[in-house]
């Protein structure tokens, strides 16, 4: 694995310096940037910030906070934002930088720390710069940090946990009790391919470790045997465990807050953190490295971590703040749930072993034996 | 208005040769197109599985075939080990396939699935007569165009623990089915997308059989099973075998209604190259993608030679008369050869329903429901979205728009280009085959390569002479719909053109007529049958296609049906499912008005 690494990078450069500078404005496509080229501009039309972020930040069909936070950046500064949700997020950028072709973004919003780790294996020069003097960078809660080159700065994050039906059961409060009997094909998760499913797999290396008498694959062989179902996206999960197919699902510990929106029993959406732990899945941001303007992409981040921002950005993305600062409803943790103890891996952790771990676990886990 | 004679003769003279130059003149965008928004986009992803460090190499390559998670025991003989000791291996009890091997296997099941399910219904509507009948065939093709986040939900609210089908099953004393996440799951709902497919291309081939032919036959004493046997199966025959080899080739690369209604356990060779593009592990995801490539496009050439080695010449096509559905009333003698095929299609359509209308049905249902009831919050949130979305939001009549101008686009793209590589691949030169498996590709080729491939050779483009050349939006989306199109296309046009009379063309051409007036007023609307459903296919690929049309289009005034209901999935289907709905509806229509517009297919 690590040696495809290394090749793919000094493939990458061959190629980078081949097809090297300059674009011609010529050429019709200038990204999903010309999304909101007209008619509504609202800045004075000198400065505009391009924020490349995932679709449900801006378009959900629930709520997101992109046009608030959009409207909301307008206001104050007098700039432009035009954002960008290319198809393949992060990668979109990525292959524009590897094929040297320029990253036309200032900002990417949704980094997580695998992102950055896959970043620096994966991706020539630098993708990302140093995140400089933000205003507001301090008061982002110190277990939150997860770019030790100091690019990324978290805005906000979620914890991964299990969402259970308490009519139909009381889920097991540890790992070793979802291989009890009683929860024989109780518990539907999903392929690490998604957020959610490989926030979980990491939860488990974090309990059980890598290579030890009882490590974190011989766990998913006992899980297996217990009828666990891995399934694609969150949403197949989801959807599955709503129709009734399971009583427990892989999902976010935000789950009441939606439930309670759309009037659902909140009995049926009860929240369960395996030895009272989370899985913290921060998310962060970053200014591109080529950014046009990037005294303005440092504005945007001081900006996005003010106390009054991060509360808004929160709600609306139904997560939670990244810093101690932010202000919040005093209710909002009625529904939205926070782990007794947050756990997570660091850049660190993660940096030379995250492919592995997930090769092996796939290959144990879809293999033949 | 008085025109000089010479006048008249020079404009004649400047039409023929116009046409006698234009399929030539139409073959060279056809080329053009296929290889930028296809040969060329698809080789910068392919070629890393063979280019490392810009040098040649076939280390990952080789190192990926002797893998046996993902070969199987055959990986052993790929790496070395005696055929003898591997054949042993896969004779016996613990046997490996592999990933490539299982997918391979659930694909033939798949197929085989789609047959048994596709082979009846097109009997009923090819050699049956009954009210809806021409609305039905129209619309046979609709699970084509379902995204699979949609169907996975049907099929969930259909055969999950506590659905539909479950509730029948008890509320008729029968014991429970647990069908979801086992392999019959995954064959079942590839069934729902490919044997609509063996349906069409096999209706429209039964239609085109002679019934002068058969007369004859009879004529001459044959019965009517030895007729049917030696007149109208062999051909129906290469249709039925062309949609074995399509669903074996669709279901060989599935991938999301895997995951989604099997699980990860049941993983294919396809959820792999998506994982590993999406790390960025290049090489390995190209050396996956080729070999289903190879495979898939070995089975396609498999079938262009049995296709060529079996044709049945004929001189036209008065089609055969429809017997009414209604068993005719009185008979006494020979009334079980009456009876017994309907009695067959009745059992069919109980079956059909249950594939095929429950999951549509309850899609239909839980766009109407919510945790409180019936509701219409989901369809009024694509009023509210419409009105009140912002610019960078997908709004749904835009989306709707969309899809319709992209698919007439790509129809009026798709068809011609059809017609000319049908014409290219039925006249006899060596290699010829090869030649139509190679334009077989857009079908066989995996589509996460394809949507990367778009990204880096055309939405990123090529730099010539220090300008950077890209292409993208509308006119793109609308090539790459064609060329995901017209390979049906030519599947369903082509074999009509190979069978018919070469004497009829010649008689045509020794009249004066050029080989485009030919084409047009003589070949074309004796395969008239093929060329509707060809066209009907072209139609539904660009309406259901999304991995290239979300990479090509440069903003949301360009995203289609199948974009916004990816991306009104929330919490709840229910946005999502409404939209679903939606695209339902609009394609219904859609594909009855081509039928219509298509004409009966009379013949002459």
């Amino acid at each position: 694995m690590t040696g495809d690494n290394v090749d793919r990078r000094s493939f990458l450069s061959a190629a980078g310096t081949a097809t090297a500078v300059g674009i011609a404005g010529c050429a019709s496509f200038e990204g999903p940037a010309e999304e909101s080229g007209n008619g509504t501009t609202t800045g004075d039309g000198d400065r505009t910030l391009v924020v490349g972020t995932y679709g449900a930040f801006i378009d959900a069909p629930s709520t997101s906070p992109g046009a608030w936070l959009k409207d909301a950046f307008e206001a104050e500064t007098g700039a432009e934002l035009v954002w960008q949700t290319p198809p393949n997020g992060l990668n979109y950028y990525i292959e524009r930088h590897n094929a040297g072709v320029d990253v036309e973004a200032d900002l990417y919003l949704g980094l997580n720390p695998d992102d950055m780790v896959q970043i620096d294996e994966n991706v020539d020069g630098d993708l990302f710069a140093e995140a400089g003097d933000v205003e507001g960078r301090d008061d982002v809660k110190s277990g939150l940090d997860f770019d030790p080159n100091d690019r990324a700065v978290p805005y906000d994050t979620g914890y991964i946990s299990l969402v259970y039906d308490g009519t139909a059961m009381e889920a097991p409060e540890t790992f070793e009790g979802l291989l009890e009997e009683d929860h024989r094909g109780d518990l539907i998760a999903q392929t690490p391919g998604s957020d959610t499913g490989r926030a979980f797999l990491l939860h488990t290396i974090h309990e059980f470790g890598v290579g030890g008498d009882y490590d974190y694959l011989d766990y998913w062989a006992d899980l297996q045997v217990n009828d666990v179902r891995v399934l694609g996206t969150w949403s197949d999960a989801y959807d599955a465990w709503s129709a009734g197919e399971a009583p427990m699902v892989v999902s976010y510990s935000t789950d009441q807050v939606f439930a309670a929106q759309s009037d659902a029993n909140l009995e049926e959406h009860q929240i369960r953190f395996l030895n009272d732990q989370g899985y913290a899945n921060p998310e962060g941001m970053a200014t591109f490295a080529d950014a046009a303007d990037p005294d303005l992409a440092r504005e945007f981040m001081s900006f996005v971590l003010r106390p009054d921002v991060q509360g808004e950005i929160a709600q609306r993305n139904v997560q939670f703040p990244a810093t101690e600062t932010a202000e919040l409803p005093d209710d909002y943790a009625d529904l939205a749930h926070e782990p007794p103890e947050p756990v997570t891996f660091t850049y660190a952790d993660l940096q030379g072993s995250l492919d592995g771990w997930i090769d092996d676990w796939e290959r144990q886990f879809a293999g033949d034996d | 208005m008085n025109v000089p004679a010479s006048l008249l003769a020079l404009g004649d003279r400047i039409r023929r040769r116009l046409e006698g130059h234009a399929l030539a003149a139409l073959a060279i965008p056809t080329v053009l197109v296929l290889a930028v928004v296809f040969y060329y986009p698809v080789t910068t992803v392919l070629i890393e599985a063979v280019v490392v460090d810009g040098t040649p190499t076939l280390a990952t390559f080789r190192r990926t075939l002797q893998d046996p998670f993902y070969f199987g025991d055959l990986a052993r003989l790929l790496a070395g080990e005696s055929p003898e000791v591997v054949l042993q291996n896969l004779l016996s009890a613990d046997r490996q396939l592999g990933i490539v091997g299982f997918t391979a296997y659930q694909a033939a099941l798949s197929t085989l699935a789609s047959v048994a399910l596709g082979l009846p219904g097109a009997y009923l509507l090819a050699r049956f007569e009954f009210p809806g009948r021409r609305v039905l065939r129209s619309v046979t093709i609709l699970p084509f165009v379902l995204p699979s986040i949609m169907v996975a939900a049907g099929f969930v609210a259909t055969f999950g623990r506590t659905g539909t089908l479950n509730a029948v099953l008890t509320a008729v004393g029968l014991p429970r089915l647990e069908l979801l996440y086992t392999i019959e799951a995954i064959v079942i709902a590839h069934a729902f997308y490919n044997a609509p497919l063996v349906t069409r291309v096999t209706t429209a081939a039964w239609e085109s059989v002679d019934a002068s032919a058969v007369e004859t036959a009879r004529s001459l004493g044959a019965s009517p099973l030895r007729a049917f046997v030696d007149v109208v199966a062999p051909q129906v025959y290469p249709a039925v075998l062309l949609g074995a080899a399509l669903s074996f080739v669709f279901t060989f690369g599935s991938f999301p209604i895997v995951l989604a209604l099997g699980g990860f356990e049941l993983a294919t060779v396809e959820v792999f190259v998506y994982r590993l593009v999406r790390d960025l592990e290049y090489a390995e995801a190209a050396a996956l993608a080729l070999v289903e490539l190879a495979i898939s496009l070995t089975l396609l050439y498999g079938y262009l030679r049995y296709e060529a080695a079996h044709t049945v010449r004929s001189r036209g096509a008065r089609p055969l008369p429809r017997r009414s559905l209604r068993p005719p009333s009185g008979l006494r003698t020979g009334s079980l050869r009456e009876l017994l095929p309907r009695a067959g299609l009745a059992v069919y359509v109980l079956v059909a329903a249950i594939v095929f209308l429950a999951p549509i049905a309850s899609m239909v249902w839980a766009s109407l429901t919510g945790p409180t009831g019936i509701t219409l919050d989901h369809y009024r949130f694509l009023v509210e979205r419409q009105q009140t979305g912002a610019a960078f939001q997908v709004r749904p009549w835009d989306a709707v728009r969309n899809s319709l101008l992209f698919g007439l686009a790509a129809l009026a793209v798709a068809l011609p280009m059809g017609v000319v590589v049908s014409v290219l691949t039925t006249r006899e030169y060596r290699g010829r085959k090869l030649v139509d498996a190679v334009a077989m590709a857009p079908l066989a080729v995996s589509g996460i390569v394809v949507g990367l491939g778009l990204l880096r050779g055309l939405v990123f483009g090529v730099e010539i002479a220090g300008t950077r050349i890209a292409v993208g939006g509308a006119v793109a989306i609308v090539a790459a719909h064609a060329v995901a199109g017209y390979p049906f296309v030519v599947r369903t046009v082509a074999p009509g053109l190979e069978s018919l009379d070469r004497s009829l063309t010649e008689s045509a051409r020794a009249l004066g007529a050029s080989r485009l007036r030919a084409l047009l007023d003589v070949e074309l609307p004796l395969v008239w049958p093929g060329v509707v459903a060809g066209a009907a296919f072209a139609f539904a690929i660009s309406t259901g296609e999304f991995s290239a049309t979300v990479v090509l289009a440069t903003g949301t005034d360009q995203y289609t049906m199948p974009i916004a209901i990816e991306r009104f999935i929330g919490r709840r289907l229910g946005p999502a499912t409404a939209m679903g709905v939606v695209l339902l509806f609009v394609t219904t229509a859609s594909f009855v008005v081509i039928d219509r517009l298509g004409g009966d297919h009379g013949g002459i």
